[in-house]
């Protein structure tokens, strides 16, 4: 054989790697899916690996009834949306003061916003805790909405803050020119040119919030107010007995948020790593 | 226009909300754990000062040498399996031959999204020393090689390290792609018609034009190593007994299971001050390659 030849063949040995690194990827949630399908006997003894034969929908059914999960989607959903949008009027006003008025300490707001971006979770998380209990927030929505949108402005405000310093100031003379308020060029003429980063803040942060852990375990114990990824935790007890239902509330858990990816992938991967230019 | 863009009552509208909430909720806690680091406070009852105790008992503390070894063992793993593995896929999946590239990134970015409750539940069902995925591998394999992944020390730190980094494989490789996709072709291609081999000018070309997006990789993954929580807590609670302690560990049973706020504060501070020296010495060693 001549070394052409052989070429497409080294190729081919090169690509290998990334193909079983797709399996190592993906096979755990189809083995996850497989078995919510199963019933202990398939998952353990008849059929550990393969694809269901007999499709066990009842575990569905059960997860759904039997464990609380409707409510900790509503839950979820609540105050992912609620923080998220507080998180876009918020960043975005004080990106637009920020980068586009004209103010004496505005480099000096700037920076004191950045600080925020470099402190770990875990320093504010004690007083953050007492804070909560001594307003009175405890098991409530507010719980973990007024933590999420603080901790989501500093990171939302520097994209807004990249993005407005690229729109020509033009706008603003033009704007001034035709006798706008300040108020109506940020509602008519700002916030349509920053519906990109709109975009890209709102996935970034439903997602962030949607499956945020840490301070969900420690700001919340009430039942009817845990959100999916603390609600989930607690059917630990009732792995080893019912693997089926508990592959099924996992895989239910995890279905919104593979659609959303699937269908935006492009630009969740961006949302998801626009932190290295914001950082970096 | 300077009266313009500078109205009073538009900037305080503009501004106020998200600085009184951003004081209230993330920079006063900050001060306020610095603060706390110093006294003996049960969070409810008056505090009392006792200056440097707290981080004098807490260099005596057993538990602070297993959670800094935890923690540099788990940010290891992240950085070898993420950034060495996620290299080689990266420089692999750029080349301009490469088939199914979408799929492949899709694939990897897929667990990126998932919950970390879900991530360790399916994880704790591969590792279940009976049912679980990979001791059933290897029965299938005729091996007898089963372990108990979970409940060994040093063993299940990096099996939950390696959860950890299996999770978030796609979003180092989303970053690590692009910073090789950044390269100007050109580069490599001056390099391969000089005679380097294709590993090799990736190795002297590709990678140092990279440093920005390894400055942050880097950062990234010790950083999350050091201050690694919710996959012990979740996957082993920490055990068997304190062999998987991290630091934030340490804060969260001093704190929460302790009622010990002070030196829990304490604990927070140390870990905070270890992170922003990583961050500092990721940048300085890149920065210095730069101008070596």
């Amino acid at each position: 054989m001549t070394l052409k030849k052989l070429q497409p063949l080294g190729r081919f040995i090169l690509q290998i790697p990334l193909w079983l690194y797709l399996i190592v990827s993906i096979y755990p949630l189809i083995w996850m899916i497989s078995y919510s399908l199963k019933n202990n006997d398939e998952i353990f003894v008849t059929n550990p690996f393969g694809l269901p034969t007999h499709f066990r929908f009842e575990n569905y059914v059960n997860a759904w009834t039997q464990f609380n999960i409707p409510r900790y989607f509503l839950n979820s959903f609540v105050v992912s949306l609620i923080s998220t949008v507080f998180i876009l009027i918020l960043a975005l006003m004080f990106a637009f003061a920020v980068a586009r008025m004209r103010w004496r300490f505005r480099s000096a707001a700037r920076t004191y916003m950045i600080v925020g971006m470099f402190m770990p979770l875990q320093v504010i998380m004690i007083p953050l805790a007492i804070l909560v209990r001594d307003f009175h927030l405890t098991n409530t929505y507010g719980a973990l909405i007024i933590p999420y949108i603080a901790l989501g402005l500093p990171f939302s405000t520097m994209v807004f803050y990249g993005f407005l310093m690229g729109i020509p100031r033009e706008i603003e003379e033009a704007a001034c020119m035709d006798g706008a308020s300040i108020y109506r060029l940020f509602l008519r003429i700002i916030l349509p040119l920053a519906l990109p980063a709109i975009a890209t803040v709102t996935i970034f942060q439903f997602l962030n919030n949607w499956n945020e852990f840490t301070l969900a375990y420690i700001l919340i114990s009430d039942e009817n107010m845990k959100t999916l990824p603390l609600g989930l935790l607690f059917f630990q007890g009732s792995y080893s007995t019912d693997w089926g239902a508990m592959g099924a509330v996992m895989t239910i858990a995890s279905l919104p948020m593979v659609l959303v990816y699937l269908l935006l992938s492009e630009q969740v991967e961006r949302a998801m790593t626009v932190g290295s230019a914001v950082k970096g | 226009m300077n009266k313009y863009l500078g109205n009073k009552a538009a900037l305080a509208l503009f501004l106020l909300p998200a600085l009184i909430l951003y004081s209230v909720i993330l920079i006063y806690p900050v001060l306020q754990g610095v603060f706390r680091s110093f006294y003996e406070w049960d969070g409810l009852s008056t505090a009392t000062f006792i200056g440097l105790d707290n981080y004098k008992e807490l260099f005596g503390d057993p538990l602070l040498l297993t959670s800094l070894k935890n923690g540099a063992l788990f940010a290891l793993v992240l950085v070898v399996f993420q950034i060495g593995l996620g290299t080689v896929l990266a420089l692999v999946c750029a080349n301009p031959r490469t088939r199914g590239r979408r799929l492949l990134k899709t694939a990897y970015f897929i667990p990126v999204v998932l919950s970390v409750t879900v991530v360790c539940q399916l994880w704790i069902a591969i590792y279940d020393p009976t049912n679980g995925l990979i001791n059933r591998l290897f029965e299938m394999l005729g091996l007898s090689y089963r372990q108990n992944w979970l409940s060994s020390p040093t063993e299940s730190i990096i099996a939950i390290a390696f959860v950890n980094a299996w999770q978030f494989m796609g979003y180092q490789f989303a970053l690590l792609y692009a910073g090789v996709k950044a390269v100007p072709e050109d580069y490599f291609e001056a390099a391969t018609i000089d005679g380097c081999g294709k590993w090799r000018a990736h190795w002297h070309v590709t990678l140092p034009l990279m440093r920005e997006t390894y400055k942050f990789c880097f950062t990234i993954a010790i950083t999350s190593g050091i201050g690694a929580f919710v996959q012990m807590l979740i996957m082993t609670n920490g055990g068997p007994g304190t062999t998987n302690y991290t630091m934030t560990f340490m804060i969260y049973r001093y704190a929460f299971m302790e009622s010990n706020y002070g030196y829990a504060c304490a604990v927070s501070v140390l870990l905070v001050l270890i992170s922003l020296a990583a961050t500092m010495i990721i940048n300085r060693v890149f920065d210095r390659e730069q101008t070596a």
